[in-house]
């Protein structure tokens, strides 16, 4: 072939070469000696001009892998040296490839053509903005004369499958990787889809409608079927393209009268996009009826294969059913203007065509149980959910109207119903099905309800009375399930954690069916609830009641969910779809939400009574009774003096809503009528105090009480003002800070329940009462502490088991308190751990051997730092920072050059990782100490005797540093955390830097010797930043005629080994080293090149040096011209002047990327 | 009640009991535990229910201090499990002698003779080199339920 590259070697050199190819992938194929094959195959793919051999390989090897190997080094070895490559060369290689495969169609090995096809498809990427365009057309003339099917089925195959791996090769998401900057993608990108892609669609359109033909006439040729269904896919993948020129027709509403929506984002989730490739395509896609005549060939075929259950699940099937759910989401202006006419048509079109997959429910359900294929129902699914996020909820109601007697919801609901059904009564076994057409199905739900309030259209009746059906399915299987699964044993905690996120995911789709049809499902959830409830108290003592236990349980779980929503970490609000319900509700008394949720309460008081407690409140029924009534509380006790109007703005002005006025005020305020509300409060607390004192070694239920229930009476002022006036809050208070009996839950709880209890201190009105009732909390666990550590026996105690564990529930405590720290209690707070410092330090001595204690000082003081340190004034700052360097001192003296010894090797690492969250534990400290530099509250006006809080941070680093050994450095958070530390510190106080002695001097720096050549791309970047600043200080320094650190010396590799140089010149070295000779990240050559500039300006001469050398050692004069010539525009080009100012830099970072893909790849070859 | 309740209960003689009691829920990843009558360490803590309405049950999965064993032991998380005093004191290293034992030195000036040194080579010859590189080393030494052993091992300069 005519300007193939390469030198041509005689026959047996080319023999030699493919054997010991051939050789090493018999190895691979053996699972032998993975080195040597690594270096036989790697030897090939960075060999100079390989393609000869390649070539030679690809055309006479008998072994398929040793092809697919050769064809993966043609394109490795031509993206690296493109550069050297001419035009001629370049399309040749092209060809070659192409060629290849159609010559080659009907080879057996498919993944070895699959290759090839690919290895085209990117170098024709590479060459693409290099080709003119009358290149391209020659090679795309060749390509669709075999699409088209001119030379039979193998090569159009062939093509489609070229075709389909070149879209791929110009999406961003699958593009593989060339050494070329974003821009370059994107240009190919939005080349390929303003001048190709619609044409590629016509070629596969044109491809299919040929062999469709042959496909219903002749009965199931292979070859064409497996043509047609790759020109389907392709058809598909073209869809999928993520179109940007497109859409100009921005409408100014995001729905049309009609209700077609232009908003969607909703259909993430499943990995669909809207599709909008705009008018260009509406010729293809619209006008010429191609929908139409795809859903026919799909409803024919169906037909003709009626007597093959397997062929549902056929490429062609599969992939027709794939291209018609895509078609569902096409949008925006690809449709002409005419308010949605078209494209609603369209929608019906395809609505009536995959009726058949979904209807009859009953029926489809009952024939995937016997063994039919389950694809058309979920592909259906997906349909139905595309449908339903592109239109109005009416819209999508209406749509089924005329084709059926009833609406789209109802066919929605029956078919959740069945998926529903299907799902509870097979739990055990692996029905996939069914959980994927439910989670579909619910997201449908979601779209079309979450639609109702954004665009006020309603749903009709008969929908309302199919979603309370399908409520009432729902709950019923799930409490039959329920009852069934009562008596086995709960799960893992682990699995559990997993499977509640799920679980709740889905209980929260079904409170949205529910809360449609609030009028029935409201008083139906309550009937059942009284049910069970009083089942329970007529069978006292009679019968075993674990079954009724545990649908109470799944009652309690639904109807939090109905009742509230989980809005983490936002403030609650009642749903809006209770409050728009029940319009002529005037009573609290009669309104339903009230009766259900005074139902389930009254229900959870129950528990504080001991009999009916030991009777039936299990743990697990005390879980959701507290998790309920944390959901209930933060919802319903809305703030009374806020008018509704503030809460809802949207809503209150509607003409649908302003009818149910009074019963959203009976809503809103029910909860506080008749001093129930501090009723409710006080139950809650007592039903905390019993959860945490009852159920001894329950700690999800401990838990759960600490951190949900407790902290939602703190977390808003209107309740927890009302919370600290009562009886109960002082009781637990009171337990809490003089009692035993709290200890002896799980020590994290009593961390978070100090952090609640010291958080209420703000909500106490007067000052004198709020400081009392810290120092009534706080006082007793520093007095402890003091106490005990000034025993005079300690070091003979304090190893015992319990004295061990008291000490780490006091510090929990501490933590806990200090966690809670506000501007009113700062000051208290400070003074408690002005108290146990001297404590905290013994103890750190002490206990000097216990990994456990000594992690958690470190993490109160961590703590304690992070809260205060913004508040302090001067005088306080230096006491803390003190502190701070005392315990960093007393920390290293313990542990420096200590080495563990141990036979088994997981206590060891056990030990190493003890080692290490300690080190993060110091980290974190020193960063929380840079802060007071950044944000500073205090109001001290004395500046001059504050500490040097960068001094300060230094000294630490000094301390801390030789802990962290290069090993400790491997493990990931670490090593960030570490270098984040130190980019940030000489980024901002490079000065201190000249200042450290000579070890701590050097250990930062081989550290970020190491930090170069790190994995992690945050952490090279923040040793790029930390050198550019090293480099600008010292130019900066020098420039001004100081001496920067011009005497700091670090050894550094030089050509020939080791000498002493300035860190300057040794990072100059490194950078240059990196860039030019190891796998530089092309999305690092900002930073690089930010780096790059001021040690370029410091060592201009020793630059020079350098680049000289590099040239002289290059033999190849060509490469030699090119190199000489890049070197030159790095620093010549674009008018780069010797400073460090903005614009500059922004020259330099062009040049530098500029002269990464002129140069890289080429100096690389071995 | 008052804050009496919050002193440390142990005596200083108390020592002589080997091991405490302790609720099992409150122990944690990385704390002490006997399981099987050997002192542990717990690598891991997993909760479980018996049946969906029983109690909480601990599943510990935790490695013989001394002998590197793993042993699991499940317990009901309301009881108490016996958590064992594990001491670790730091003596200067002395000598070593060729039989294998070591000599220590303890604080009150004795000395100590009656420590093998650990079998598994490396840490042999970490200790031996470092030893007879004449650095000062100081050793820890782990002691439970009546067991000792060299645990680590410190550099603290030149003689």
């Amino acid at each position: 072939m005519q300007g193939f590259p390469g030198v041509g070697s005689d026959l047996q050199t080319l023999q030699a070469s493919m054997h010991a190819i051939e050789h090493a992938c018999s190895l691979i194929q053996m699972h032998m000696n993975p080195a040597e094959v690594e270096r036989v195959i790697g030897s090939l793919r960075s060999s100079s001009m390989p393609y000869q051999t390649c070539r030679f390989i690809l055309e006479a090897s008998q072994m398929a892998s040793a092809r697919f190997q050769a064809a993966g080094a043609i394109g490795d070895a031509a993206i690296r040296e493109w550069a050297l490559l001419t035009e001629e060369n370049k399309r040749s290689l092209i060809l070659f490839c192409l060629n290849y495969v159609m010559e080659r169609s009907s080879a057996p090995e498919a993944y070895v053509q699959s290759k090839v096809s690919s290895v085209a498809a990117r170098l024709l990427k590479r060459a693409w903005l290099e080709f003119s365009d009358s290149e391209k057309v020659v090679i795309f003339n060749e390509v669709k004369q075999s699409i088209v099917g001119v030379h039979g089925c193998g090569p159009q195959y062939a093509g489609i499958h070229f075709v389909e791996l070149l879209v791929s090769e110009f999406s961003p998401s699958t593009s593989s990787a060339m050494g070329l900057p974003r821009e370059f993608h994107e240009q190919c990108q939005s080349s390929l889809e303003r001048n190709y892609l619609k044409e590629f669609y016509c070629w596969a359109q044109a491809a299919m409608l040929g062999l469709a033909d042959k496909i219903m006439s002749s009965s199931g040729n292979v070859s064409e079927e497996r043509a047609c269904a790759g020109a389907i896919r392709l058809m598909f993948q073209i869809l999928n393209w993520n179109f940007t020129i497109s859409d100009k027709s921005n409408t100014k509403s995001n729905v049309l009268p009609s209700g077609i929506r232009h908003d969607t984002v909703v259909l993430k989730k499943f990995d669909r996009t809207l599709i909008k490739p705009g008018s260009a395509w509406r010729d293809t896609l619209i006008s010429c009826g191609h929908t139409n005549w795809l859903l026919n060939f799909y409803g024919a075929l169906r037909e003709k294969y009626s007597y093959d259950t397997l062929w549902n699940d056929s490429p062609l099937a599969y992939s027709t059913r794939q291209l018609i759910v895509q078609l569902c989401s096409l949008a925006g202006a690809v449709f002409p203007s005419d308010n949605g006419e078209t494209q609603i048509k369209h929608l019906l079109q395809i609505l009536s065509a995959i009726l058949p997959w979904v209807e009859p429910p009953d029926v489809i359900a009952a024939s995937i149980r016997s063994g039919g294929s389950e694809s058309e129902l979920v592909d259906g699914c997906h349909a139905l959910l595309s449908m339903a996020s592109l239109t109005t909820t009416a819209l999508f109601d209406n749509l089924l109207k005329s084709l059926r007697p009833y609406c789209t919801v109802h066919l929605l609901a029956a078919l959740t119903c069945e998926v529903v059904k299907a799902l509870m009564n097979n739990q055990r076994e692996e029905e996939t099905w069914a959980e994927e057409s439910l989670d579909i199905l619910l997201e449908t739900w979601n779209v079309i309800l979450e639609g109702i309030y954004t665009d006020r259209s309603s749903i009709s009746k008969d929908g309302v009375y199919a979603a309370s059906n399908l409520f009432n399915v729902i709950v019923e299987s799930h409490l039959k399930a329920a009852a069934d699964s009562a008596f086995e044993d709960a799960d893992n905690s682990e699995y559990f954690h997993a499977s509640i996120s799920k679980r709740d995911e889905r209980l929260a789709s079904y409170a949205l069916v529910a809360r449609v049809a609030a009028e029935s499902t409201v008083p139906f959830l309550a009937r059942l609830f009284q049910e069970r409830f009083s089942a329970l108290s007529q069978g006292l003592g009679k019968s075993d009641p674990t079954r009724t236990l545990e649908e109470l349980y799944w009652l309690l779980l639904i109807t939090g969910h109905v009742l509230t929503d989980s809005g983490e970490g936002e403030t609650l609000l009642i749903p809006e779809a209770l409050q728009m319900a029940f319009p002529d509700v005037v009573e609290a008394a009669q309104h339903p939400v009230a009766m259900l949720s005074w139902s389930v309460i009254d229900f959870s008081r129950q528990c504080l009574d001991p009999a009916m407690r030991s009777a039936y409140f299990s743990p697990r029924l005390m879980e959701a009774v507290v998790w309920f009534l944390a959901r209930w509380v933060a919802t319903y006790l809305v703030p009374l003096d806020t008018g509704m109007g503030n809460i809802k703005p949207t809503i209150s002005e509607g003409v649908v809503t302003n009818g149910s006025q009074p019963s959203r005020k009976v809503l809103q305020s029910f909860g506080w009528e008749n001093n129930q509300g501090n009723i409710i409060l006080d139950s809650a607390i007592r039903i905390s105090l019993v959860a945490l004192t009852v159920y001894p070694g329950e700690n999800e239920l401990q838990a759960l009480t600490c951190q949900k229930l407790l902290s939602v009476l703190v977390r808003r002022k209107h309740i927890c003002t009302r919370v600290v006036q009562l009886e109960s809050w002082r009781e637990i208070a009171r337990a809490f800070a003089n009692e035993n009996i709290l200890f002896s839950i799980s020590a994290r709880s009593q961390r978070s329940l100090a952090e609640t209890l010291i958080c209420a201190a703000s909500c106490l009105k007067d000052s004198e009462t709020s400081l009392q009732y810290l120092k009534d909390v706080i006082g007793p666990m520093t007095a402890c502490l003091i106490e005990n550590t000034s025993r005079t026996d300690l070091k003979s105690v304090a190893q015992q088991a319990d004295a061990i564990y008291m000490v780490s529930c006091l510090l929990e405590r501490l933590r806990g308190a200090v966690r809670a720290t506000q501007p009113r209690t700062q000051k208290t707070i400070f003074e408690m751990g002005y108290a146990v410092m001297n404590p905290l330090l013994s103890l750190l001595e002490i206990y000097k051997n216990q990994s456990g204690v000594v992690y958690l000082v470190l993490k109160f003081v961590v703590d304690f730092v992070d809260a205060q340190v913004v508040f302090l004034g001067a005088k306080e700052t230096s006491i803390l920072v003190n502190f701070c360097m005392q315990l960093l001192q007393v920390y290293s003296s313990h542990n420096i050059g200590k080495i563990s010894i141990s036979l088994s090797s997981s206590l060891l690492s056990e030990s190493q990782s003890e080692k290490y969250k300690d080190l993060r534990a110091l980290l974190q400290l020193l960063r929380n100490m840079c802060s007071k530099d950044l944000v500073d509250f205090s109001t001290d006006a004395e500046q001059e005797d504050r500490p040097d809080i960068a001094q300060v941070v230094y000294v630490g680093l000094h301390i801390v540093t030789p802990l962290i050994s290069l090993d400790l450095l491997k493990y990931p958070k670490l090593s960030r955390d570490y270098f984040a530390l130190v980019s940030h510190m000489l980024e901002v106080y490079p000065e201190k830097v000249a200042q450290l002695n000579t070890d701590a001097f050097t250990h930062i720096t081989s550290t970020l010797d190491l930090g170069l050549r790190h994995q992690d791309i945050d952490v090279v970047e923040n040793c790029l930043a930390a050198i550019n600043s090293l480099a600008s200080y010292h130019f900066k320094e020098r420039s001004l005629g100081k001496e920067g650190l011009s005497l700091r010396i670090v050894e550094t590799q030089g050509s020939n080994g080791l000498l002493q140089a300035s860190v300057t010149d040794h990072f100059l070295r490194l950078l240059l080293q990196l860039l030019l000779f190891e796998d530089f990240r092309t999305e690092l050559a900002g930073s690089a090149a930010d780096a790059f500039l001021p040690l370029i300006l410091c060592e201009q001469e020793l630059y020079q040096r350098l680049i000289q050398e590099l040239l002289e050692g290059q033999s190849n004069p060509a490469l030699k011209s090119r190199l000489a010539s890049a070197f030159n525009s790095l620093t010549n080009s674009n008018h780069l002047s010797i400073s460090l100012d903005r614009p500059n830099r922004q020259k330099f970072r062009k040049n530098l990327h500029h002269f990464l893909t002129e140069i890289s790849g080429f100096v690389k070859i071995k | 009640m008052s804050d009496e309740e919050h002193h440390f209960e142990s005596k200083a003689d108390a020592g002589a009991s080997k091991t405490y009691p302790q609720q099992a829920g409150t122990i944690r990843k990385n704390g002490y535990i006997v399981i099987k009558g050997r002192p542990c360490k717990v690598v891991e803590v997993s909760t479980s229910k018996t049946g969906k309405h029983g109690h909480a049950k601990c599943h510990f999965v935790a490695i013989d201090i001394f002998n590197g064993k793993k042993l699991e032991d499940i317990v009901p998380s309301s009881h108490n499990c016996d958590v064992p005093h594990v001491n670790r004191t730091e003596f200067q290293l002395i000598d070593i002698s060729e039989d294998g034992f070591v000599s220590l030195l303890t604080e009150n000036g004795q000395t100590k003779d009656d420590l093998r040194l650990p079998t598994d080579e490396n840490l042999l010859t970490q200790i031996k080199e470092g030893f007879a590189a004449g650095k000062d080393l100081v050793v820890t030494v782990m002691s439970a339920m009546g067991e000792e052993q060299l645990c680590a091992l410190k550099d603290i300069g030149p003689k």
